[in-house]
């Protein structure tokens, strides 16, 4: 926390300047901001989620909120949104003051908030989502000509292109973000809040969101944008607003603060991100899988990770990646392939074999396949671990003792004795996840996008630990979409696309920059 | 820039939730089934002002042998819900139990045959609702409510349709006891307590919660999760042939519709109301304890206050619905804290 810089500290909310200047060419300053937040605080059972927060939105400005997971972006979005009440400061929209702000009172307002799992009616078709609630009828009777026009026009007026016809539940995530920001728009919503829009997207799909976003700032909606990667918020955002521990850090338009900057309000220290020196890998094959082919998602993949090496696969978010934890943990059987755990074959499509040969998947969808949400921290932390260990009795007092060690060296901090999982943040539950499958003494690991939705102090403490993973003499095969983690971890990396492999490389032999445009160009240069 | 207090936000700065002080009342009302016991002692409270044959020796004996049999299906079922399961089918299982008992009985064979074939057949019944659940993915409510009616049948069936008598063969288990406390009620006793220890302190109980709270990190943490649902089927299978037994000594005969639809939700009713989730993932033994005796003294209640019995399946409705409301209220609560 030492290591703030002046330029840093001024930026506190002390001295935040009071009338900041939009700097978007196309803010509309001259009307003054259509959202205005002053000395907002808010404490859950007495810790403070958020004190003396500051806050402008003008029309057509793009304002990005960034800070860790707990900083306090949701509580700022909630009491934006109504979801909570501020115990003190105040929200003005429109410079009319609104003391009791509630859900249904943002919405008439104005405010609209996207939240990070999309919620559309799956079953519904495109148009009747844009639409629901304000569907045109006559006599009772839903008059679907009027529906549908209605809804391309929405969609087209946002530069949308998708079949209205189509089912909500065959929608990409992208695509789901965008109808359901086309509907907060018809609905009247002119203040915009996104939550990790891109989030787990591909380049692609988080490139059409970004436009979408711009869309919607040239129609004068006044967008707040949640994101956790500095790159993207440096590309959309007209202002950011950086929160730490519940408090504004820093406050100024986007071209006023580089990467280095952000991060250092963002975590109060400057976050190391350089290759560690590992040993050497050793010369035995930990995991070799051989000519895996499961329909068009997997074609063909071979690898042969040595025991202490970690080889990456690179390729965009949903590729390939899920597909190989389902085919490597045994939850799907392929149609064809070869798998050696430690020179020994272990069957495809058995959990229990998968296991026993000492392989360990970590998947990248933790809410899914990952952790069991209403238990507790410690319960999900030796989840694994008790059934590998063929264990009969479940004493809690127990359970805690010998959780307290994985606890501490996979950093999971935990405010006060043993919650729900669900109550941690995003970066404690990955390490729990990880703690809980590298914990077991693995042979060979599976990593499916370790980081995924962490913020950059996880994101660190996790590059460390898969280090040690490594170093440990373990076999690690990480699946990623990010070239940054590829080139911070991995020794060799096998760049996949559609399902194949393009290229191969040794990571020291190559730039970022050149693996990126191996990556996106999916074809070997 | 001023800091301007909202009007609607009591005691600013006062630390714990929404600005009051933690009292002794609020730890009260957070503690575990604090909405149910609530409910139970203002039911116990106002029949006792309105009569005093409610809180007499005999009468409390007499309610805790009544709701033994529930007890024990409930028990099971708790279980099974916990891990996200679901048997419909225990009342009819009882049906089928109670029925092929009485026949084995009245023809002349001995009570030990009679209790291992009528547990092994209940067993079995579990077993194949199993089996049909883990293997073919139909919803397990749908399963069990068709082996439900299928067994319904098979005990009329068995009966043909006729009451059958077992005279006073398991007569002194039905309505004997040991210093005052019915076998019935120690046979129930020692099922939930058996229940609540596999729940809380062994792998096999923990599995359940982990299959019920996510069936995909279940398997994938190693649990067999097969080999686990399908011993818990047969479990809530013999636990239904243990009930039927149970019943059969108390009635001393099984006539068509005994058991069956009315004692299976009166069973899921208590473990609901208990605060079992049929979602599966949580669940305690105590709660359905809970509930199961809230079911009994209001039944009780009614008879003792001469309430036409047309009443009762009211009373229980209202019952499961303030209780199931209350609960609701009590987890919204704890999850803000």
């Amino acid at each position: 926390m030492t290591t703030l810089t002046d330029q840093d500290t001024q930026g506190g909310p002390a001295v935040t300047p009071r009338n900041p200047t939009p700097a978007a060419a196309g803010a509309d300053t001259a009307r003054g901001p259509v959202l205005r937040v002053r000395g907002v605080g808010k404490s859950f059972g007495g810790a403070a989620a958020l004190t003396d927060v500051d806050l402008d939105l003008y029309p057509g400005e793009v304002h990005a909120l960034m800070g860790m997971n707990g900083a306090g972006k949701s509580t700022l979005v909630q009491i934006l949104s109504g979801v909570h009440q501020a115990d003190a400061g105040t929200v003005e929209v429109d410079g009319q003051a609104q003391p009791a702000l509630t859900v249904r009172r943002a919405r008439k307002l104005g405010i609209a908030f996207v939240p990070q799992r999309r919620e559309l009616a799956t079953d519904l078709s495109v148009a009747e989502n844009v639409l629901l609630g304000d569907l045109p009828t006559r006599h009772g009777a839903v008059r679907w000509r009027q529906l549908k026009s209605e809804a391309r026009r929405a969609l087209s007026g946002l530069g949308i292109d998708i079949d209205v016809e189509r089912t909500a539940g065959s929608l990409t995530v992208a695509e789901q973000t965008m109808v359901e920001v086309a509907r907060e728009v018809r609905r009247g919503g002119r203040i915009l809040v996104l939550d990790e829009p891109t989030a787990c997207l591909s380049a692609e799909a988080a490139h059409q969101i970004r436009r979408l976003v711009r869309t919607l700032r040239d129609e004068g909606v006044a967008v707040v944008y949640i994101s956790h990667y500095i790159d993207e918020v440096t590309a959309v955002a007209d202002r950011i607003t950086v929160l730490r521990d519940g408090a504004v850090v820093r406050s100024a338009p986007a071209a006023e603060l580089g990467p280095a900057a952000l991060v250092r309000a963002m975590v109060g220290r400057d976050i190391v991100s350089r290759r560690s020196e590992r040993p050497a890998p050793r010369d035995e094959i930990g995991l070799a899988v051989r000519d895996l082919s499961d329909g068009r998602a997997v074609r063909g993949f071979d690898v042969q990770v040595r025991k202490g090496e970690i080889v990456a696969v690179l390729g965009p978010a949903g590729d390939a990646q899920s597909r190989l934890f389902d085919l490597l943990s045994g939850r799907r059987r392929p149609d064809t392939g070869e798998l050696l755990v430690d020179g020994a074959p272990v069957p495809f499509g058995r959990v229990d074999a998968s296991l026993a040969g000492g392989l360990r998947c970590v998947t990248g969808d933790r809410r899914a396949l990952g952790l069991v949400p209403g238990m507790s921290l410690d319960e999900n932390l030796l989840l694994a671990g008790d059934r590998l260990a063929r264990r009969r009795l479940h004493r809690r007092g127990e359970l805690t003792r010998r959780a307290r060690p994985l606890r501490r060296r996979y950093g999971v901090v935990s405010l006060a004795g043993n919650p729900p999982v669900s109550a941690l943040s995003g970066g404690n539950q990955q390490k729990v996840l990880l703690a809980k499958w590298l914990g077991t003494g693995p042979v060979a690991c599976f990593l499916e996008d370790p980081t995924n939705g962490v913020d950059i102090a996880a994101m660190a403490d996790i590059h460390t630990l898969v280090d040690e993973l490594a170093g440990r003499g373990v076999a690690v095969l990480l699946a990623s979409s990010s070239a940054e983690e590829v080139m911070r971890l991995a020794d060799r990396v096998i760049v996949v696309s559609a399902g194949r492999t393009v290229a191969e490389h040794d990571v020291t032999a190559i730039t970022r920059d050149e693996l990126v445009a191996t990556a996106l160009g999916g074809q070997p240069q | 820039m001023s800091v301007t207090t909202l009007p609607d936000a009591p005691g600013t700065g006062t630390p714990p939730g929404r600005g009051r002080r933690p009292s002794r009342l609020d730890a009260l009302r957070r503690a575990p089934h604090a909405g149910l016991t609530a409910v139970l002692v203002v039911v116990v409270v106002a029949t006792m002002l309105r009569t005093d044959a409610f809180a007499t020796d005999t009468n409390l004996i007499n309610i805790l042998r009544q709701v033994s049999v529930t007890a024990v299906i409930a028990a099971g079922l708790t279980l099974l819900m916990t891990a996200g399961g679901m048997d419909f089918s225990m009342g009819s299982n009882v049906s089928v139990t109670t029925a092929l008992g009485a026949q084995l009985l009245s023809h002349g064979h001995s009570t030990v045959v009679t209790v291992v074939v009528t547990i092994a057949l209940a067993t079995m019944i579990g077993l194949v609702n199993g089996l049909v659940v883990t293997f073919t993915h139909v919803a397990p409510f749908v399963v069990t409510l068709a082996t439900a009616t299928l067994l319904d049948g098979v005990a009329l069936l068995v009966l043909d349709s006729v009451s059958v008598s077992i005279g006073t063969r398991m007569f002194p288990l039905g309505n004997g006891d040991v210093l005052g406390v019915p076998y019935l009620l120690i046979l129930a006793v020692l099922v939930l307590a058996a229940t609540a220890l596999v729940m809380r302190f062994t792998v096999f109980g923990r599995d359940a919660y982990a299959i019920g709270g996510n069936e995909h990190v279940a398997r994938l943490s190693g649990i067999d999760v097969t080999a686990r649902k399908l011993t818990l089927y047969a479990l809530t299978g013999a636990l239904s042939g243990l009930a039927g037994l149970m019943l059969l000594s108390r009635l001393g005969s099984s006539s068509p519709g005994t058991g069956g639809l009315t004692l299976q939700l009166t069973a899921v009713a208590a473990v609901v109301i208990g605060g079992t989730s049929l979602a599966g993932g949580h669940g305690t033994v105590t709660g359905t304890v809970l509930g199961v005796v809230l079911l009994g003294v209001v039944a009780n209640a009614l008879n003792l206050l001469q309430v036409s019995s047309n009443y009762q399946p009211v009373s229980v409705g209202g019952v499961l619905l303030v209780a199931a409301i209350a609960n609701e209220f009590h987890k919204s609560r704890s999850a803000r804290n």
